[in-house]
Order: C-alpha cells, then sequence, then structure tokens
C-alpha cells in the first residue's frame, strides 16, 4: 500500500510517500531515495519511535486542525495538509485478473502516470485517484506494457472500473 | 509541628512544598483560581479551596481569601511560596493576627528589606558591603541627583526605591542620559509601585549575580548556606542558576556567607532568606537586595548541601531552633539548574501557553524536575511562564553541564514550546563551560542559535507525520475485524484519540479509543 501525503511546512508544499512493505515502512520525503523505517506508535496522538538503519529517533505528533504537529528534539513543527489534497494509497485491485487493473475505490483520476506503450515495473504507480481531499496512488502489481488506458485526467471513476490493460513483461 | 498547612501558591512551587509537608506527615491545603482547577497542586493536597478567577489580583492576590480559606480548612500555618504575596508584609502580618504561623520572615524584617533604601541604610551599619550610591532621591530633583552623580561616577543606575523585578531601572552611562533615566525611573516607579522616590548606584559591570541563603530560627541563630550563582540573566530574569560558583573561593565564600548574616541580623530576620549580591572581577562584592521569601532556585542549594530548605522553614516556623554547626558548610559536588518556560526561543522567545498534549520527563541519575507539567495540563495565560525547573547536581561542574544535556534532551514537551533548545546552546557555549559570563553576558554575548537551512530535524519530522498520516487514514476505513488487516490498520484500531473537553463542567484533556 503506497500512500503520498501532500504537506505545507512553513508554506513549503512537502511530500511523503510511505509504502508499506513486509511489515517495516519505506518512506520517502520530496522524492528522496526511499529509507526503510521500523516505526512504532501508541496512536495519533503518540509517540512515535523510528529506527533507521539501527538509529532510533522519536518524535511526539499530535492532529492540529486537519494537519499534524511533530515535535522532534525540542522543535515543534506544523504540517498541514496541501490545499489539493492529503493521500491516502491503495493497491490497484488485488483481486484483478493479470493483465488489468481496476479502481480500488471510487474518485476522480488527477494523474494518468502511464500512458499506452508505457514500460512498468512491480509498484509503479500508474493512475492517480483523489478521493475525500486524498490521493491515491494506483500501482501496478507486475512489470509489463502498458497496451491501454481506460480513464482520463480530471474524469470519474467508481470502485471496480477498469482503468488499465498492460501485457505482462515475459 | 503543624497538622495541615495552606500553601498560597500556584505551579512548581505549590507542589515543591507540598511533597516536603507530606513526607513530614503534614496535611496540605490548596487555594487554586478557577483556571488552575485542573492543576497538579489541587489534585495532591488534602483540601483545596477555590479563591477566584483566573486573574491573580482577584484570586492569589486577595489576602482576605486565603485568609479565610485558612480557617475554613484549619491550617494552622500557611507558606506562601515565591512571588504573589510572598514578599507582602500585610499578608504576613494579617496571618498573624489571625493566629496562623506565617512561614516566613516576620512582618517588620519584610517591610525593613523590601524598601530598597531602607534596606541599604540598615546594611551600612551592619557594614555589609554596598554599592556606592545615593539613597532617596526625589524623581524630580534633578540638582541634588547630578551632584550625587558626580560623586558616584558614571556609568551609574537609576532605579526605584520601591522597586523589583528588573522594573524601574534605568542605566546612564553619562551625565548627558541622567535627567531622562530620572524621568522614566521615575514615572515607572510612580505607577509600578505609587512612589517616585530613587536611587543612584555605581553601575558595576561585568558583574556577577552571586547570592547567598541564610536561614534564621526565631532563637537567633542564623545559619548560611553558601552562595548560588544566577548571572545568565534576559531582562533582569534569572534563566539558569547553579551552585557553587566558579568566581567563589573558600576564603570568599567565608566573606560572603557572614555579609549574608550580618545582614539578616541587622533586621530581626527569620526563616528563609536570600541575601543578594553583586560581584566584579576582582572579587569585590556588594550588597544588592535581600529577598524575604523561598528562592526559585533554592533546590541547586539543597542539592550540593544535603538540605531540604522547606523542612527547615517548616521547624523554624513552628519554633524549633537550628542546629548548630560544628564548622562552616561546605558545598558537596556542582548543582545547576535551568527554568524550563513556556516561550519559543526560535521566535524571540514570545510566550508560549495552552495545552501541553505530552510530557516526558527527563529521569535518571542526578536528575531533579519540579514542575507542573503533565499530559493534558492547560497552561493558563494568567501567569508567568514557568513550567518547571530541571535541576541536575553531579561531583563536578563538568559533568553536571553534561548532565543537564543529557536531562535536556530526555524532555519531551509536545503541545506548546519550551526554552529547552535554549538551554541546550548555552550549555553548548564556551563561555558557559569555563563559566566566564555576568549579568549582561546573554544579553550581549549570546545569540540563539536558529535552526539550520537544512535541519535534520524537520525531516524526521515530515517521516513522522507521513507514518501519522497513514496510520489515520488506514484507521478511517475498513471493518476493525478484517483479518488480513496489515499492522498499520490494526494499529489505528487502537488508536488514541486526545480531545481537549470545555464544558459541562468538565474542563481538561481525554485519551478514548474511536475514531477522529
Amino acid at each position: 500500500m503506497a500512500t503520498r501525503h501532500r504537506f505545507q511546512l512553513e508554506g513549503q508544499p512537502r511530500n511523503v510517500v510511505v509504502d508499506e512493505a513486509g511489515g517495516a515502512l519505506r518512506v520517502a520525503v520530496d522524492d528522496g531515495d526511499p529509507v526503510l523505517v521500523d516505526a512504532t506508535l501508541s496512536g495519533v496522538p503518540g509517540l512515535i519511535s523510528m529506527i533507521v538503519d539501527g538509529e532510533p529517533r522519536r518524535a511526539y505528533i499530535s492532529r492540529r486542525g486537519q494537519g499534524f504537529a511533530v515535535t522532534v528534539e525540542g522543535r515543534t513543527f506544523v504540517l498541514q495538509p496541501a490545499s489539493s489534497a492529503r493521500g491516502r494509497g491503495a493497491v490497484g485491485g488485488a483481486t484483478d485478473p493479470p493483465g488489468q487493473i481496476s479502481a480500488p475505490l471510487a474518485g476522480v483520476v488527477v494523474e494518468v502516470r502511464a500512458a499506452a506503450g508505457t514500460q512498468v515495473k512491480t509498484g509503479d504507480t500508474v493512475v492517480v485517484i483523489e478521493a475525500m481531499k486524498m490521493q491515491n496512488e494506483v500501482q501496478a502489481r507486475e512489470g509489463g506494457t502498458i497496451t491501454a488506458v481506460h480513464c482520463t485526467e480530471g474524469g470519474r471513476v467508481e470502485k471496480g472500473d477498469l482503468i488499465v490493460e498492460y501485457e505482462s513483461a515475459p | 509541628m503543624f497538622k495541615r498547612v495552606l500553601i498560597a501558591n500556584r505551579g512548581e512551587i505549590a507542589l515543591r512544598v507540598q511533597r516536603t509537608c507530606r513526607e513530614l506527615g503534614i496535611e496540605t491545603v490548596a487555594v487554586y483560581s478557577e483556571a488552575d482547577r485542573n492543576a497538579l497542586h489541587v489534585r495532591e493536597a488534602d483540601a483545596a479551596v477555590c479563591i477566584g478567577p483566573g486573574p491573580a489580583l482577584e484570586s492569589y492576590l486577595v489576602i482576605e481569601k486565603i485568609i479565610d480559606a485558612a480557617k475554613r480548612t484549619g491550617a494552622q500555618a500557611v507558606h506562601p511560596g515565591y512571588g504573589f504575596l510572598s514578599e507582602n508584609a500585610r499578608f504576613a502580618q494579617a496571618c498573624v493576627d489571625a493566629g496562623i504561623a506565617f512561614i516566613g520572615p516576620p512582618a517588620s524584617a519584610m517591610q525593613a528589606m523590601g524598601d530598597k533604601v531602607s534596606a541599604r541604610r540598615l546594611m551600612e551599619e551592619a557594614g555589609v558591603p554596598l554599592v556606592p550610591g545615593a539613597n532617596d532621591i526625589d524623581a524630580d530633583d534633578l540638582d541634588t541627583a547630578r551632584r550625587e552623580a558626580d560623586r558616584i561616577g558614571y556609568p551609574l543606575l537609576v532605579k526605584a526605591a520601591a522597586g523589583g523585578g528588573g522594573r524601574g531601572i534605568r542605566l546612564v552611562e553619562s551625565s548627558e542620559g541622567l535627567e531622562a533615566a530620572m524621568r522614566a525611573a521615575g514615572s515607572e516607579a510612580r505607577s509600578a509601585f505609587g512612589d517616585a522616590a530613587i536611587f543612584l548606584e555605581k553601575y558595576v559591570s561585568p558583574a556577577r549575580h552571586i547570592e547567598v541563603q541564610v536561614m534564621a530560627d526565631s532563637h537567633g541563630n542564623v545559619r548560611a548556606f553558601g552562595e548560588r550563582e544566577c548571572s545568565i540573566q534576559r531582562r533582569h530574569q534569572k534563566l539558569v542558576e547553579e551552585a557553587p560558583s566558579v568566581a567563589v573561593t573558600p576564603e570568599l565564600r567565608e566573606q560572603l556567607c557572614d555579609a549574608a548574616v550580618a545582614a539578616a541580623k541587622s533586621c530581626g530576620y527569620q526563616n528563609a532568606g536570600t541575601v543578594e549580591f553583586l560581584m566584579d572581577r576582582d572579587g569585590n562584592f556588594y550588597f544588592l537586595e535581600m529577598n524575604a521569601r523561598l528562592q526559585v532556585e533554592h533546590p541547586v542549594t539543597e542539592l550540593v548541601y544535603g538540605v531540604d530548605l522547606v523542612a527547615l522553614q517548616l521547624a523554624i516556623a513552628a519554633g524549633k531552633p537550628l542546629a548548630t554547626a560544628e564548622a562552616p558548610l561546605e558545598p558537596r559536588g556542582w548543582a545547576i539548574e535551568c527554568r524550563i518556560n513556556g516561550e519559543d526561543p526560535y521566535s524571540n522567545f514570545a510566550p508560549s501557553v495552552g495545552l501541553v498534549e505530552f510530557v516526558q520527563q527527563p529521569m535518571g541519575p542526578g536528575v531533579r524536575f519540579d514542575t507542573m507539567l503533565f499530559d493534558g495540563v492547560d497552561v493558563p495565560v494568567f501567569y508567568d511562564s514557568l513550567l518547571g525547573k530541571l535541576i541536575v547536581w553531579a561531583e563536578t561542574r563538568e559533568l553536571a553541564v553534561k548532565r543537564m544535556k543529557r536531562a535536556l534532551s530526555d524532555l519531551i514537551v509536545a503541545g506548546i514550546q519550551t526554552n529547552a533548545p535554549f538551554h541546550l546552546a548555552l550549555m553548548d557555549h564556551p563561555d558557559y563551560a569555563t563559566g566566564n559570563v555576568s549579568t549582561s553576558w546573554l544579553e550581549s554575548e549570546f545569540t540563539m542559535p536558529q535552526p539550520p537551512e537544512d535541519d535534520p530535524r524537520e525531516r524526521w519530522a515530515l517521516v513522522a507525520a507521513g507514518i501519522g498520516a497513514s496510520l489515520v487514514a488506514a484507521g478511517s476505513e475498513g471493518p476493525a475485524t478484517q483479518p488480513d488487516a496489515g499492522r498499520w490498520q490494526r494499529a489505528a484500531r487502537a488508536r488514541s484519540v486526545g480531545m481537549r473537553v470545555d464544558g459541562g463542567g468538565i474542563r481538561g484533556w481525554r485519551r478514548g479509543i474511536g475514531s477522529s
């Protein structure tokens, strides 16, 4: 499950992509290299413990309006949701037959990342669907070549609609 | 000994006094304003009396309400803490008149020391060194002021006779500035204290703030508990205190203690008091003022002298004599106190008050944290910004600085901003490490380092926020029993939601299970 979160921090838009991978989390900030984070927290609000490359970090996180306040080593950062969206991801239809990707939820297509003819790898985002002010990245479950895209940017899709067809890589 | 003591204060000092009382088996009565209903000192007392609305003028400063609360609850004594009514002679007298012991000096000693001009006269008679100066000048009498100023020499300070807390003080560099300073100090004194009398004092600079703790019993015994150094100040407000002082030798300590004892004896002082001195580079020290109360920074003395000053205060107020020392007291090890204030060091120390969502208190060897903080306390806007005092003890000053840094980085306060990052930066400063400071050092030499452009903490905040947002999102979808739920969905379901509760007579903060 990949989740893209868009925040405003001191007026600057910031992106955080969180990906749950086998109990650990892969987190990338602003298109930087993702890091594997072993994280535990008791909730929001709560104290979060993050271990990256064996180094523990901690922060206290609480809700602040629609966003969060995060206290790290004596400094508090207030992260508001970006005006457009705060994201939540979903795997492209877990029950889709090979060669097809369906919309995991109803929403508006805000981005088509992979046009017909594009080569994709496992986990690549093919379409971004926005719902309830959250952006959801729909990802390829296997590598291959996109053969058809059945949605357009700005268009609405319903849950389960076939949105992308592809040919599996041999 | 008393059976029941009313503590006429709030915040960390109310808790501090309460703790000793409880250890000694003395019941405590808390007083509180409506804004402090949820405070720790209310929760932990044996009896609690509401004394009015938030503003101190309508609650903690109303003598009649406190006397009434003491009578109603059967308190035999009142401990005033610091601030509020602690140095109010009328209050001390009102307690005595009501048949309640006042845990502090008699009203007469308070009056003698409260007026700076009369205090200077007493010190002169007692042979306590004074900063060269001139007493009791009318703020409009410029001729006298000029004559005296020329005698004292510039730079000098113009001070309000009835002043305190840094108000009504003006620095004059040369004769041209005298008239304006007198007018300003006089009008400030008139409006703040209702008394326009001023005095002039030589400006000792650079100077250290050195103060001596004294305890005096009702049998004429006075003992000094060494010095504290409180040179780290901003706008005359102390921020860091320590005991002993790097600038005080054993010989100097003896002189300081002798002077402090003489000062206390000169006015028939009783109970805990502090004699403040300015000390120049050559070790010359001059009487500044006597504080007729327990000081905020008393714990550093407690740690290096192994004494509970509040317990001594209670014993003295109950008429017991001080144990006489066989030899002068020697400090053991080193203690440092950092005042943890609700203020933002990254935006010019602007006050930060409000709901504290989470606190992690520093613990471990040699660490003491006297604080009003707990998860869910709503820091009221009506009082000062002191949230707590972080105090450490170690064998040496160097180790104490290291321990303080460790304790400061262990402290987490979420919801409001504290000045802990300031203290950390201060502890790292080479001048502080060597103790090469004066009362003007902080304002003239120290700049709060602003966070770097690429503050690594920012990245961790983003990572944490991303994870938190995922958790929140996961918790808002899917049935709770979904068996193949990922770790984050499961965690989300158990998450606690904090909320401010304000209404229906309940005020506070609670954790609950549920969706946001």
